[in-house]
């Protein structure tokens, strides 16, 4: 039964005609629904992400391909051409790997992002809800799955921070663990900065303080994350009370001195101070690096945290790809080995019925014979049969191609006079 | 099972353990590590029969001579440890754990002395006195071991340069605070062992100690370890000094250990 993948992604088409083919969540069954009148189809599912629309199906025959194209067309409002140009169509193996791949992230723009196997995941899972997954998508879903968790584990390709303001929060988690009962202190209202806020706030710290000199946009902010405006000349006071410091200003100067951290630092006991100067030029005072359980990063710092996470996700990637390669592999033969199984039970069957009643008439024909010699009868039939029976089933199980497999079942069938 | 299978299995998968965990120093791969980890659990469960078997032959602890001790040790040492990856998921740990616990174990092997089937000098307190420094021991290793990890953070944030163990290495916090409490909870039961084994000679020899290696290596180990709590108390493990003093009462404990001698 082949698999059949046809859609567009980031590499293929261009955002305008991919947001034209998307499929928002709350039109999903209406879109399956209608995928599923195409003829042929026996499963289907529909991946949409804002990098990707798929079709995912299971079909009867490779000609169900023509209508799908089709019906994307009609959906992207195009003519076939110019859908054309821009559409891939993967089959069988490719589905497999191509699945995998998408799950675990290695088709993705930043390679390793950990949030499309959950959109993949959704995607099958609505489809189940609706019926529309056939027993072999079934078990694709839930390899696809399986490969995906197997990826992330084994080679940690996900872990590490590629952008400025998560390799803040990374470097935030390496120093405290868990980030929950932290107070942040925002300094100035800088984009970055408030980006960075936004993901720290994402992990529940405890208490955000937003400093600003125009006190209004301080408390804008603070009104979005939760937290308390300050006045701008109370940042050195709250050093003490907070363990991160974000600090984004256009001031030419200095705004937290090497004496400040040190004063506070001395009333902190153990406890360690993040910094994290996101302003050019600089506004915390690079000596505070030699202070004990003071930790300043810069925004150079950040990025080169961020460019040596990304090459180390390339190098992952390549394990990655090893592994989806393996795991490709291995479900391939498992399909064909399961799709075979119902041949290979009814020849094992028939050949089983000729040897017992050939045996049984050769036994009558001897007469009267010892329990060895029967038994040595009953082995050298049984050793006949294996030994007929090893090649077909061999052959079953190993042969890939749908097509192939098939012409293959019909001779069988046909040799041996299977039902 | 004989005792002595059950030592070299524990060894010999140890050993393995040891040398896959080291490997992933330079891999960073996780699925090796994990297998490490699970070689080593399996030694463990080698070295309890190991110990178990001694229990049930001399009819008292594992604690009375330089095998035996030196076996409980490192047996002691790698159940913290698992107990400190079960709450922490701690790999890093390993690197310094496994080696130690190896390198423990080898001495188990390598030294011979005679089982000891009616100890005469065997009491209550002795056996209380070996089993708190036994105990007191493992804590204050730990504790170093996760102090180094902590200094290996503490480096590497500091000098923004991530070195091999940066992916192993759980949070500073995490390190410090597990290093902190192992720290002062293996002073404390270890100062309670120092106590009994005094109280136990001056019982025995009418004298508080004599002068013999394991004695004075204790009693250095024990002001060492003092002076790098102290550091921890006061947040200045980071420096220079607290490694050197930390690095030299871990080679005091070890001369301590090395001095036992059978009763």
């Amino acid at each position: 039964m082949p698999l059949i993948v046809v859609g567009v992604n980031h590499r293929t088409a261009p955002v305008d005609v991919r947001e034209r083919l998307s499929v928002s969540p709350s039109r999903i069954v209406e879109t399956l629904d209608d995928l599923r009148t195409l003829d042929g189809i026996n499963g289907a599912a529909v991946l949409s992400t804002c990098n990707r629309v798929e079709a995912i199906v299971s079909a009867a025959a490779e000609d169900v391909i023509e209508p799908i194209v089709e019906w994307l067309t009609q959906r992207a409002g195009t003519n076939r051409a110019e859908l054309e140009k821009h559409v891939y169509i993967l089959r069988h193996g490719d589905v497999l790997k191509h699945l995998f791949r998408v799950a675990s992230g290695l088709d993705s723009m930043i390679v390793g992002e950990p949030q499309i196997a959950g959109q993949v995941r959704a995607a099958f899972l609505a489809s189940r809800e609706l019926g529309a997954l056939d027993s072999l998508l079934s078990q694709v879903f839930d390899q696809t799955m399986r490969v995906a968790k197997r990826v992330r584990t084994d080679t940690g390709i996900g872990e590490h921070a590629v952008s400025v303001p998560y390799a803040a929060v990374e470097l935030a988690k390496k120093i405290f663990g868990d980030l929950r009962k932290l107070n942040v202190l925002i300094v100035g209202a800088g984009e970055m900065a408030e980006l960075t806020a936004e993901h720290l706030a994402g992990f529940d710290v405890q208490h955000v303080f937003v400093a600003n000199r125009a006190l209004d946009r301080a408390r804008e902010l603070a009104q979005r994350f939760h937290g308390v405006a300050m006045q701008f000349d109370a940042v050195p006071s709250y050093l003490k009370e907070c363990d991160i410091v974000i600090v984004s200003t256009a001031a030419p100067h200095f705004v937290i001195e090497s004496e400040h951290v040190a004063h506070a630092m001395a009333t902190r006991r153990r406890r360690n101070l993040f910094l994290i100067d996101l302003s050019v030029p600089r506004n915390i005072d690079p000596e505070i690096a030699n202070i004990d359980g003071a930790y300043l990063y810069n925004i150079d710092d950040l990025q080169q945290v961020a460019d040596s996470n990304r090459e180390l996700r390339m190098q992952k990637a390549h394990e990655a790809e090893e592994i989806v390669e393996r795991e490709v592999d291995g479900f391939r033969r498992r399909l064909v080995a399961q799709d075979a199984v119902p041949t290979i039970v009814e020849l094992q069957g028939r050949l089983e019925d000729i040897r017992t009643h050939e045996l049984e008439k050769c036994l009558r024909r001897m007469g009267p014979v010892s329990a060895d010699q029967r038994a040595a009868v009953e082995q050298l039939s049984t050793q006949l049969v294996n030994k007929i029976l090893h090649y077909p089933i061999l052959q079953l199980k190993e042969a890939e191609e749908p097509a192939e497999r098939e012409t293959l079942r019909k001779t069988i069938r046909k040799i041996f006079g299977l039902r | 099972m004989s005792p002595n299978l059950t030592l070299y299995t524990a060894l010999a998968l140890y050993a393995a353990g040891t040398v896959m965990a080291l490997a992933t120093l330079f891999t960073r791969e996780k699925r090796p590590q994990h297998v490490a980890l699970g070689m080593m659990i399996a030694g463990f469960v080698a070295h309890t029969f190991w110990i178990g078997t001694i229990c049930v032959r001399t009819g008292h602890p594992p604690l009375t001579n330089l095998p035996e001790a030196v076996g409980f040790i490192a047996w002691t040492i790698f159940a913290v440890e698992i107990a400190l990856f079960i709450r922490y998921r701690v790999h890093a740990a390993s690197f310094f754990v496994y080696p130690l616990v190896l390198m423990l174990l080898t001495l188990s092997a390598v030294v011979h002395e005679p089982f000891i089937k009616t100890p005469a000098g065997i009491s209550r307190l002795f056996i209380t006195h070996i089993f708190l420094t036994t105990i007191g021991v493992a804590g204050l290793l730990i504790g170093l071991a996760f102090g180094a990890l902590a200094w290996a953070q503490d480096r590497a944030l500091k000098t923004k340069n991530r070195g091999a163990l940066w992916d192993w290495i759980p949070s500073l916090n995490v390190c410090k605070t597990v290093s902190y409490r192992a720290l002062a909870i293996g002073f404390s039961v270890y100062t309670l062992g120092i106590l009994a084994g005094i109280l136990w000679s001056y019982r025995t020899t009418a004298g508080l100690m004599d002068l013999r290696v394991k004695q004075i290596g204790a009693v250095i180990a024990w002001i060492l370890f003092a002076i790098v709590l102290q550091a921890y108390i006061n947040d200045t493990y980071r420096t220079r000094r607290t490694a050197v003093i930390g690095a030299c009462a871990f080679v005091a404990i070890m001369v301590a250990i090395l001095g036992i001698h059978h009763v």
